[in-house]
């Protein structure tokens, strides 16, 4: 059960972008809701899963993005409602299969939601997923508020029945993660009738090679290009307010509740043209035809790239109108980076409009010479996390010797928060071909750090580099092995390419908000099933050398780490106890047992190396702090003088 | 009626696993409880502990999710330095800060990166930006009433008693009780009396 189940239609409650979208869904029928976890869009299935038995309809968490894009994909084919929700990166991952699947469209509402991220709060890159919509052909649209993205949802499932295609609704952070007033609306479902058939309107219909072949769907798929440019230039998600001067400001999404409050703050209510796109691409040129013929300067707010804004461009190119854009392009008066805030969309208003805000050069020295005093607040692994015992493990193990570069390549989880450094140090570099650096904290580390699945492979290119100085290591978790890992494990066992590979099996999809995965022992609807053992895999998959370990047994786990990457071959060592958070939501949090002996300690800082961020050091002396420690005993492994210890009970 | 034109904007902050996030959804819950408008902005990391936490609350017609910088009329804090991570940025002159002093140190001023500012350094670099400045030991009366957890509810009650936004003590009680058992709302209902009241008799 959950909030959004079963509440009464005309209830307003606050709601989290992410359930306003779940809720849309639902109030559409939705039948099959599809995801791979990856913030900021995990919410949206996981208040799905929470539906999906009061409501009867059927949820998962697939094992990666492309897996679940084709399970509801192919639910779609058969007649029922379908959604998938990503983040950026995970759209990344389908790609091949949204490219292909508009020659040959799809049948149920198919709804693709993108949770985008600019300013990189949680990814790895800031990337404009809406592109991914023009690429592709597709229809995309944009809300506003939570309220909007509820309604949207709602009708995108409408459209795609209309339109055969599947529609992709674009979210960002701010949109995903934030909260506003939702009012419910009733669950109405879909008149199609369910079934398979496979010369359905068309020949060979859901075959991209059947006659009349692949160029003959594309060309279908360009003629639903004209019904997509009819269906936009009439609904309500794109308006056009008149204002009484010749500027206007055009705004998407999130763009448009910025240059709301940028237009209340500048005064300029019915001064301005205010045009709110909900539909990015493609637009609605009808209705901005007549705002480009009317205005002399426009400004274009989006989150992202300038995606409305070159379309713009091309739009008064075309019907020979000369006006003056501003955006991210040309003059820029937005940035191509980092995300959009009403004070920024505030300043590029009033650029626009020849406007001097108000001077407070004054109060802005002051406050940059205060920031000076506030620490910056690393982001750390948990207090007794058992990555903290892998890494430490991991480090033992490297080759000595300045001339041995070993490479330690990342991943995504929990873990990649060994590549995030520390806040605020900036390291020297250098143009040297090749430099050992000492890492004293896990949390700078890593030495590559890219996207899901990439370690595995990238270590493999450098094994085959030529250069023998040093060791190849990869580390992934649980979840993201079965995500991505496979088919590199697999390369590496056929080309027999040496390199060491740690699974930091932590039984859970911590970082998105403990998911569950196939290590779990639970079905994404809380059944008991199966665990896959990755000890299993990597052996079905060849690999000759492969240890299971505890991480919180530094000797054992370093021992096996040590064997691994002297094995002549592809090693995969299994670091496995499961995440602490969820012991401790499962077990409750036990008295501290764990202390210092100040009288032993000699302030050799050791302990901190581990980066538990229960350890901390005051006058010279270690010390441990009783509301996070979790007496894994890690610590009191590495202390040279044995001044941490474990009270018995 | 209420008038929602008239827009309230509260920071909490603290470091991950404080409850900061919790926190806001209270405020939030209570002002739709009393039929005003919200947005609720939620900035974490990615660390689920220890991360530095912060949410934006903003009461009445607004459409960004996010306050601008100088536009909070209050800051709570969980943490002494979170606290003044965000006031610094966001509180406008003359807005209020109410900071517990029970300080969560970060990995980088253990390590000897970074340097703590003492608590007398914080109060006089709120005060140099004009604002009005609070502390509370919010970790004691927490513990007071029952559990350490509860340490935001303490800081809620505080942000109550400075009588800025239109949200009742009954409203936050309600929304407490949707969330969660009447055990605990017992134990953060005293919780936020004790800070309610605490910041009543200083202010």
């Amino acid at each position: 059960m959950n909030k959004v189940s079963n509440p009464p239609a005309g209830k307003k409650m606050v709601l989290l972008g992410n359930e306003a979208i779940a809720r849309g869904a639902i109030e559409a029928g939705v039948k099959v809701v599809t995801a791979y976890p990856g913030t900021p869009s995990s919410e949206i299935v996981e208040t799905l899963l929470e539906c999906s038995q009061d409501l009867g309809f059927y949820a998962e968490w697939s094992v990666n993005e492309k897996v679940s894009f084709e399970v509801s994909i192919g639910a779609s084919l058969m007649g029922v409602r379908a959604l998938t929700a990503l983040k950026g990166a995970g759209l990344n991952v389908i790609m091949d299969m949204l490219m292909t699947i508009p020659y040959t469209g799809t049948r149920g509402g198919f709804v693709l939601v993108v949770a985008d991220d600019p300013g990189a709060h949680y990814s790895s890159n800031e990337q404009d997923s809406r592109f991914a919509a023009q690429w592709a052909n597709l229809l995309c649209l944009e809300p506003e508020s939570q309220q909007e993205a509820k309604e949207m949802t709602k009708a995108a499932f409408e459209f795609s029945e209309r339109l055969e295609l599947p529609v992709i609704v674009r979210s960002a952070t701010r949109l995903s993660h934030c909260s506003g007033v939702v009012e419910i609306g009733n669950i109405e479902g879909s008149q199609m009738e369910p079934g398979f058939n496979k010369h359905y309107k068309l020949p060979f219909r859901w075959n991209v090679y059947g006659p009349p072949g692949t160029e003959g769907k594309h060309i279908w798929q360009l003629n639903q290009l004209t019904y997509i440019r009819e269906l936009v230039d009439k609904i309500k998600f794109n308006q056009v307010e008149k204002g009484s001067s010749p500027v206007a400001i055009i705004s998407s999404g999130m763009g448009t509740a910025y240059s709301r409050e940028a237009v209340r703050e500048l005064k300029q209510n019915g001064n301005l043209w205010f045009v709110k796109i909900g539909t990015p691409y493609p637009l609605p040129e009808e209705k901005l035809i007549p705002v480009l013929q009317n205005c002399k300067k426009i400004l274009v707010v989006e989150d992202g790239d300038p995606l409305i804004e070159t379309q713009l461009r091309v739009l008064a190119q075309q019907k020979g109108i000369s006006v003056k854009l501003f955006g991210k392009t040309g003059e820029g008066v937005l940035q191509l980076h980092g995300e959009l805030t009403t004070d920024k969309v505030v300043s590029a208003l009033a650029k626009v409009l020849d406007l001097k805000l108000p001077n407070d050069d004054a109060r802005k020295a002051v406050k940059t010479k205060l920031e000076a005093l506030v620490p910056p607040r690393s982001s750390t692994l948990c207090a007794g996390c058992p990555h903290l015992g892998s890494y430490w493990a991991i480090k033992k193990a490297l080759i000595s010797g300045k001339e041995n570069v070993p490479v330690v390549n990342g991943d995504i989880g929990c873990y990649e928060q060994a590549g995030y450094g520390v806040k605020g140090v900036v390291p020297e570099t250098n143009e040297l071909p090749s430099v050992r650096y000492s890492s004293k904290l896990p949390y700078d580390f890593l030495d590559t750090l890219h996207i899901m699945g990439s370690g595995i492979s990238l270590a493999q290119g450098e094994a085959r580099s030529g250069i023998e100085t040093g060791q190849y290591w990869a580390v992934a978790g649980d979840s993201t092995f079965f995500h991505s890992c496979m088919p590199g494990l697999v390369n590496a066992v056929w080309n027999g390419t040496k390199i060491t590979f740690v699974v930091m099996d932590n039984s859970w999809t911590s970082m998105t908000g403990h998911q569950v995965c196939p290590a779990t022992g639970l079905n994404p609807r809380n059944q008991t099933t199966k665990i896959i053992p990755i000890e299993d895999v990597a052996k079905s998959l060849g690999i000759e050398f492969i240890e299971v370990v505890d991480p919180y047994d530094l000797a054992e786990t370093g021992e096996a780490m040590k064997r691994a990457s002297a094995f002549d071959g592809p090693s995969v060592v299994i670091a496995r106890r499961e995440c602490v958070l969820q012991v401790l939501r499962r077990e409750g949090k036990q008295q501290p047992k764990t202390s210092v002996d100040n009288d032993r300690c000699t302030g050799c800082k050791t302990c901190l190396q581990l980066g538990c961020p229960a350890i901390t050091f005051n006058d010279k002396k270690a010390g441990i702090d009783g509301l996070l420690c979790v007496n894994c005993g890690m610590c009191a492994q590495i202390c040279p003088v044995k001044a941490i210890v474990e009270e018995k009970a | 009626m209420n008038n929602n034109s008239i827009v309230t904007n509260i920071i909490v902050s603290g470091v991950g696993g404080q409850g900061s996030i919790l926190t806001s959804h209270l405020l939030a819950e209570a002002a739709l409880i009393e039929g005003h408008e919200v947005k609720l902005a939620e900035t974490f990391g990615a660390a689920t502990r220890g991360g530095s936490v912060y949410a934006h609350v903003r009461v009445g017609e607004v459409w960004a999710p996010m306050m601008r910088e100088d536009e909070a009329d209050a800051v709570i804090s969980l943490e002494p330095l979170e606290g003044l991570r965000v006031g610094l940025k966001f509180l406008k002159p003359g807005g209020s800060a109410i900071i517990n002093t029970h300080p969560w140190y970060p990995v980088d001023v253990t390590v000897g990166r970074a340097k703590y500012p003492s608590i007398s350094t914080i109060i006089d670099a709120f005060r140099k930006i004009n604002a009005n400045i609070h502390c509370i030991d919010a970790t004691s009366l927490a513990l007071e009433a029952g559990d350490s957890r509860a340490v935001n509810s303490v800081v809620l009650g505080g942000l109550i008693a400075l009588d800025i936004l239109p949200i009742t003590r009954e409203s936050i009680f309600t929304a407490m009780s949707e969330k969660w058992k009447e055990k605990l709302v017992r134990i953060n209902e005293k919780a936020f009396d004790l800070g309610f009241d605490y910041i009543k008799s200083i202010i």
